[in-house]
């Protein structure tokens, strides 16, 4: 709880990839909540949670029982020194915490694995097997005259896409009121969003996400000019997706979006080659681009600093092949670590309920919140500072990571 | 502490310098007059005649930025190639490391163990400059900077547009230097990775972009002359229009007198080279590149030399690399526009020597440098990693100061490229004076950085020393010491100690008001707050890790 009134301005929300830098956040005298409000519309309910998370000191525990600073980071270093294949996983962390966990792991022969690795390598691998053509934010905000969300709402993980992309005020190279906003497949979406201020309706062609790698296979054939001997895939009428083709051409920047999350099904990177292959074909003529969105936890952030820090991407890891897991979650208290026969050491939101408790379990600053810290936005240019909003005496990982270090040294 | 290098021989084109001997004293980092005779030499290390110079200075290498670790993160089959152990999986030489966009580590040891104390980054887009400067604060040994990128960004697009006053573009690239914590501005196809984005496929000079209706030609007037007149010392970084195209060297050679004598740098000029004679129409136009240069003296030219082998093109020319990607191998590649300020095309390439248009470019590269007489306007770059990794410079420094080493490759070429080029009959052979300046003190100049690039008393203890050999490449392969502000950190050619390095940068004054306009424009049309788009000290800083140098200001 604060004891005099503090605001911060244009703080850096980290509770999706859009990191939403509008934000101010304010505490009056005494209230335990702060005050969340952000420069154009409404804030969102993940960033409205995430800055209201009540500020808990926690004690450090070992085995579930409260033990001082020192001492778990002494029963931590007991437990690495024995471990021989150890492993840091979660990685939900900023650029600061990863680039201390980077070291921890290096000195300590560490595998390493984020807790979104299924659904970032998704995209990986299509950038490994073809690359792609991408836009980003301001480009969609500024330029693009259709949008295109394929498998995805994208509000789901992204609340305020449309809001700060989509039906913005002003743009400079389109009509932003009258962009035409399609829907092509996906499960239980919410496509009030993608209806124009002006109370035009979106395009919406259903499928199911599981029919997708047939619909965009579809798509993309159409898009170089094949013919289909059928009338519809899926449930999606060909005419329809004629259509779709038609006015992807005329488009003057059309934008394809795909979130990775989203298309969770067995070898979902070749619907997103798919996608981004026809954002290809349509850049022989016209202008077109694909915009992968979602992202959370820091991954966009951890992918890329390991892969400066280490020269390649962060893959797979077995869990089960690894006899101590060493769990970061510096984001949020949800997402504990899993249960599993090795043992854990976990950094992690103070509030976080385990339903084992870990060997050891140390509560850290989060970044954007109790410290300041650096993430990547999901579409990868922009890389924004976290700010410290609010006084508080949890260490940050880094810290932390740096005092077991040195035990082991 | 005052460390002594007895019976160096001494070359240092910035005093000329050129082998004599002289002792060097050493003192907090600095170079300093010999100590009087009361003062006690902590350290002596008798060098017997050993060649001497400054630390090198890469002005043009991408070390760091979005383009770069999309590279890293596209093409893992180059870690594959780290295991490999037959001469043809090299990329180039003996000591090259076989991989084109080695980890932040392997980059700054790969420089200090070749005797390279600074490396620049030439193209850091403005919005991405915080990962690039991430990128360098985690590439240890050596001091970094960059050129930030302008000419395609809509916010400056709609200064000349509209006419603005050249006081007002000059704020605006002050103030870009100073937020995004860079020594110098870059342009990139001027105006053409804007004229992309509106579906144009090429740009020549004074063709309009079509939507801001303002030319290549205009914007390079703007640039050049702002950047002249903020009084920084490193000139307009320019990458012409029609990069790569064959018969482009008509737009290089019109670009050199688009800012009416005001100094550009024009850099990879190889690529920008070429003319359309022949069967194959792409020909050589080395010799009347190399005959402007030699004609006009406000303008100086890295030249982006290609050696053979597998790398990864990385620019912010997405217009001409969108062309490019046709070509790409392995055939994968990356097209980006960029938040309204850029893009970038990341493509990998094969370098050939039997493939016509590959041999030819290695040949015109190298007509470039014998025929550009001076040394100080003339800079050694392969443009890393787009023509070939950094790590092959020791074999390019041997390609220039040995004309049979240089004959026997050029012998090995298609056949076809052999007939279209001069080569042989260019006699010239880089003196170890001449290398020194073009990868030392005239580096050092161009950026600005006064104290580094020469070994006088003052300068920062940047310093290599080399056994002279007949293999040159391997004299520059291997050092036998480097020292970083003083500290002995390469012994042998390896690494000793790990130390951080500098950020430089430039920081003319401006007139604060700028940030009106700017901040109107990031409030309607940018996704993120003016505020945070600004990197303070404290951020490169890291805690004390880093430090920002300002040159000016």
């Amino acid at each position: 709880m604060q004891t005099s009134t503090t605001k911060t301005d244009h703080a850096t929300c980290p509770a999706c990839g859009l990191l939403c830098d509008d934000v101010t956040v304010s505490w009056q005298n005494g209230e335990a909540k702060p005050d969340v409000t952000v420069k154009s519309g409404k804030p969102c309910g993940k960033t409205v949670a995430f800055f209201s998370r009540p500020l808990d000191v926690t004690s450090p525990m070992i085995a579930g029982k409260q033990a001082s600073l020192a001492e778990a980071i002494a029963h931590a270093a007991q437990l690495i020194k024995k471990a021989k294949a150890p492993l840091v996983a979660g990685l939900s962390t900023d650029l600061t915490g990863f680039r201390a966990a980077y070291q921890f792991a290096q000195h300590t022969q560490a595998e390493m694995v984020h807790m979104n690795v299924q659904s970032s390598l998704r995209n990986t691998k299509v950038l490994q097997s073809t690359g792609w053509q991408t836009t980003t934010l301001t480009e969609v905000k500024n330029r693009a005259d259709m949008i295109v969300c394929i498998g995805t709402d994208v509000v789901h993980h992204n609340p305020r896409f449309f809001e700060r992309a989509v039906w913005t005020e002003e743009a400079m190279f389109t009509d932003a009121k009258a962009r035409n906003i399609v829907y092509l497949g996906g499960d239980d979406l919410n496509t009030a969003p993608g209806v124009s201020p002006a109370g035009k309706q979106p395009t919406v062609l259903p499928c199911a996400t599981k029919d997708l790698p047939e619909v965009t296979a579809a798509l993309r054939a159409l898009l170089q000019g094949k013919m289909l001997k059928v009338e519809a895939i899926a449930g999606v009428q060909v005419s329809a997706l004629t259509q779709l083709v038609e006015q992807l051409k005329q488009a003057q920047y059309a934008v394809l979006i795909w979130v990775a999350k989203d298309l969770d099904f067995p070898h979902a990177e070749l619907t997103i080659q798919n996608i981004t292959e026809s954002a290809v074909i349509l850049n022989q003529q016209s202008r077109a681009m694909g915009l992968a969105l979602g992202g959370s936890d820091g991954d966009t952030t951890v992918n890329y600093a390991h892969t400066w820090l280490d020269g390649l991407t962060l893959g797979e890891q077995d869990i089960s092949a690894h006899d101590l897991i060493v769990w970061v979650n510096s984001f949020s208290p949800d997402k504990p670590a899993p249960s599993v026969n090795a043992p854990v050491i976990a950094f992690g939101h103070p509030d976080t309920q385990f339903t084992t408790p870990p060997e050891v379990f140390i509560p850290v600053a989060t970044p954007g919140l109790d410290a300041v810290g650096t993430l990547f936005r999901v579409d990868s240019s922009v890389v924004l500072p976290l700010k410290k909003v609010r006084e508080s005496a949890l260490p940050t990982l880094a810290e932390v990571l740096l005092q077991l270090e040195a035990k082991l040294a | 502490m005052i460390t002594l290098l007895k019976n160096a021989k001494v070359i240092d084109p910035a005093h000329g310098k050129d082998g004599v001997k002289e002792d060097i004293y050493i003192r907090d980092g600095r170079i300093v007059a010999k100590p009087s005779d009361t003062e006690k030499i902590h350290q002596t290390i008798d060098l017997n005649g050993k060649v001497v110079m400054a630390g090198a200075i890469d002005m043009h290498s991408h070390i760091g930025g979005g383009k770069v670790n999309i590279a890293r993160m596209m093409l893992p089959e180059y870690q594959e190639t780290k295991r490999y152990t037959e001469p043809e999986a090299h990329i180039c030489t003996p000591s090259c490391t076989h991989h084109a966009t080695p980890s932040t580590t392997d980059t700054g040891m790969h420089y200090i163990e070749m005797g390279y104390t600074a490396a620049f980054e030439p193209a850091i887009l403005a919005v991405n400059a915080r990962q690039a400067h991430l990128e360098m604060g985690d590439t240890p040994m050596i001091d970094k900077g960059g050129y930030a990128m302008l000419g395609n960004d809509d916010y400056f697009l709609r200064l000349l547009a509209n006419k603005a006053d050249q006081k007002a573009i000059n704020d605006y690239v002050a103030w870009t230097l100073h937020a995004t914590q860079t020594i110098g501005i870059k342009v990139v196809n001027p105006g053409g990775i804007s004229a992309f984005k509106f579906n144009q496929r090429r740009l020549n000079l004074d063709e309009n972009n079509a939507h801001y209706q303002v030319t290549p030609r205009q914007i390079l007037q703007s640039l050049s002359r702002a950047v002249n007149e903020l009084g920084i010392a490193k000139p307009l970084h320019v990458h012409c229009n029609n990069l790569g195209a064959a018969g482009n060297f008509q737009t290089t050679l019109d670009t050199m007198g688009a800012s009416d004598g005001i100094p550009m740098h024009l850099t990879h000029i190889q690529f920008h080279s070429y003319g359309t004679e022949g069967d194959k129409k792409f020909s050589s136009a080395a010799a009347q590149i190399a005959q402007a240069l030699n004609a006009n003296k406000h303008i100086t030219a890295d030249v982006g030399q290609i050696l053979f082998g597998q790398t990864v093109t990385a620019s912010g020319d997405n217009m001409m690399q969108h062309l490019n990607a046709k070509i790409a191998n392995p055939k994968k590649s990356v097209i980006m526009d960029i938040e309204c300020d850029a893009g970038c095309g990341v493509v990998p390439f094969k370098y050939r020597d039997q493939n016509y248009v590959n041999a030819l470019q290695w040949a015109i590269g190298l007509e470039i440098f014998l025929s550009v007489e001076d040394p100080w306007r003339v800079f050694l770059t392969t443009d890393h990693p787009n023509g070939a990794p950094f790590t092959s410079y020791p074999h390019l420094i041997r390609l220039l100061m040995d004309k049979s080493f240089r004959n026997d490759a050029f012998a090995k070429l298609n056949l076809d490229a052999q007939a279209m080029s001069n080569l042989t009959s260019l006699n010239r052979e880089y003196s170890l004076y001449e290398i020194a300046t073009m990868t030392r003190a005239a580096a050092a100049k161009l950026i600005g950085l006064n104290d580094r690039g020469h070994l006088g008393v003052g300068a920062a203890a940047d310093i290599t020393v080399y056994t002279e050999q007949e293999d040159k490449e391997v004299m520059f392969s291997k050092p036998d010491y480097v020292f970083k502000d003083g500290e002995l950190v390469v012994k042998d050619g390896k690494v000793v100690k790990v130390v951080w390095g500098k950020t430089h940068t430039a920081k003319p004054a401006f007139d604060a008001g700028v940030e009106t306009g700017l901040k109107d424009y990031f409030d309607k049309y940018h996704t993120m707050q003016l505020d945070n788009f600004k990197i303070s000290n404290d951020e490169i800083a890291q805690d004390g890790r880093n430090q920002v140098v300002s040159h000016t200001g």
